[in-house]
């Protein structure tokens, strides 16, 4: 284990109306690509800036058991603009510990980025993969990307997730986020989905993958099981004759229901939307 | 050793390599004492996790379908084919009462099963 993450809780706003961040626990074993998942607001990056101490958490523990400092790669990622290429390089090396320069122009030169081009004027792409290069040039066990590919063109998107994903093989262990779930089932083996600060599934992707399934109820014919199931799984669709739920496989198959696989997508639709009524239930218990 | 992987499929990563390692049996192309990639290059060769390849190859050395040899690797043994054969024949099985439900006549498949036969 190299991170870990108990109840952590980071309330916002007039007497803490805004819960970023409330009660989340996951763990990072080293060589993990874990992601966390959620919509735009769910509390990822609040997340992470308490993991790193860039913000106060209200309570819960945060254990990392790393020697170097921990890598990261922000949300809006930026630089010096009026820098060349070149001089942010050298910068990079005087105050981050443990920087390789030579790899880090190994990167560069792999990346296609003008040396003597300023800062200011690469591309959004660029940019991210030259604050890719001096990050993954830090000697460092746990390199974190928040939204790293975000605004990127699927071309430089998928160099970039390539690289995200080799670090393992370097010995390095990858804490990222995202909200695109393509994206998350390409890279990570672990995930973690947040919604409203909360974590509703953790585990390995193909666990969670083969997990869920959708169970097709007619309407007209059972509807007792429909009412069971309007409480227990979440309701996809409703076609003309028949109610379409989601649910957890094992109880689909205890009930010997006929079920359907279905894609990573439509799993966390019901995950999340399904979530949104029982959440603000049980605020309201509270 | 190559195959690809379609991350976005239902069938979960580990298991699709399962497969295809145990389709490159049945068809010849890994025979029995053949390494095959570590755990690592089939990771870097198909951009997949380590930890994801790890774990189709810890099952499917509990199927027995290969077997690692201390410090030099995994080696296969090989496949049950009869076993491979006989779901597929159930698989067929199924196929076979689908069609016959859809009223698709035993000449018409007869046919079928001997154009796909004379093809190969």
């Amino acid at each position: 284990m190299i991170l870990k993450v108990e109840n952590l809780r980071k309330y916002f706003g007039k007497k803490n109306i805004i819960r970023a961040v409330d009660g989340a626990s996951f763990e990072i074993e080293r060589g993990d690509v874990f992601a966390l998942l959620g919509l735009n607001g769910a509390g990822k990056t609040t997340t992470i800036k308490c993991i790193l101490d860039l913000c106060k958490r209200d309570t819960g523990e945060i254990i990392y058991n790393g020697r170097d400092k921990i890598a990261y790669v922000p949300e809006g990622k930026e630089l010096y603009g009026s820098y060349k290429v070149k001089k942010m390089i050298e910068v990079a090396k005087h105050i981050t510990e443990g920087f390789d320069i030579d790899k880090c122009l190994e990167f560069i030169s792999e990346f296609g980025i003008p040396l003597d081009e300023k800062v200011s004027s690469l591309s959004n792409g660029q940019a991210t993969q030259l604050y890719l290069a001096l990050v993954l040039s830090q000697r460092a066990e746990l390199y974190i990307f928040d939204e790293p590919t975000w605004g990127l063109d699927p071309v430089i998107r998928n160099k970039i997730l390539d690289t995200i994903k080799s670090i393992p093989l370097n010995g390095g262990t990858v804490f990222y986020t995202s909200h695109i779930l393509g994206e998350v089932e390409r890279v990570a083996d672990k995930i973690a989905i947040m919604h409203k600060g909360k974590i509703l599934e953790i585990g390995f992707l193909d666990d969670i993958k083969g997990s869920y399934c959708a169970v097709s109820i007619e309407k007209m014919q059972s509807k007792s099981r429909s009412e069971e199931l309007g409480t227990y799984g979440y309701l996809y669709k409703s076609t003309e004759s028949e109610d379409i739920y989601i649910v957890k496989k094992d109880y689909a198959q205890e009930r010997n229901l006929d079920f359907q696989p279905i894609p990573f997508e439509l799993t966390f639709e019901a995950l999340v939307l399904g979530q949104k009524d029982q959440g603000e239930e049980s605020n309201e218990v509270r | 050793m190559w195959f690809t992987i379609d991350f976005h499929s239902h069938t979960p990563v580990y298991v699709q390599i399962k497969d295809s390692i145990k389709a490159l049996i049945l068809k010849g192309k890994l025979k029995t004492g053949d390494y095959i990639p570590s755990i690592r290059n089939l990771a870097k060769d198909i951009g997949v996790n380590i930890n994801t390849v790890a774990r189709a190859y810890r099952e499917l050395e509990l199927d027995g379908v290969i077997k690692s040899e201390r410090g030099e690797g995994y080696v296969v043994v090989g496949v049950e084919s009869e076993k491979i054969k006989e779901g597929l024949k159930v698989e067929m099985m199924k196929l076979l009462n689908k069609c016959k439900i859809s009223g698709i006549s035993e000449d018409d498949l007869i046919e079928l099963v001997r154009k796909i036969y004379k093809d190969l």
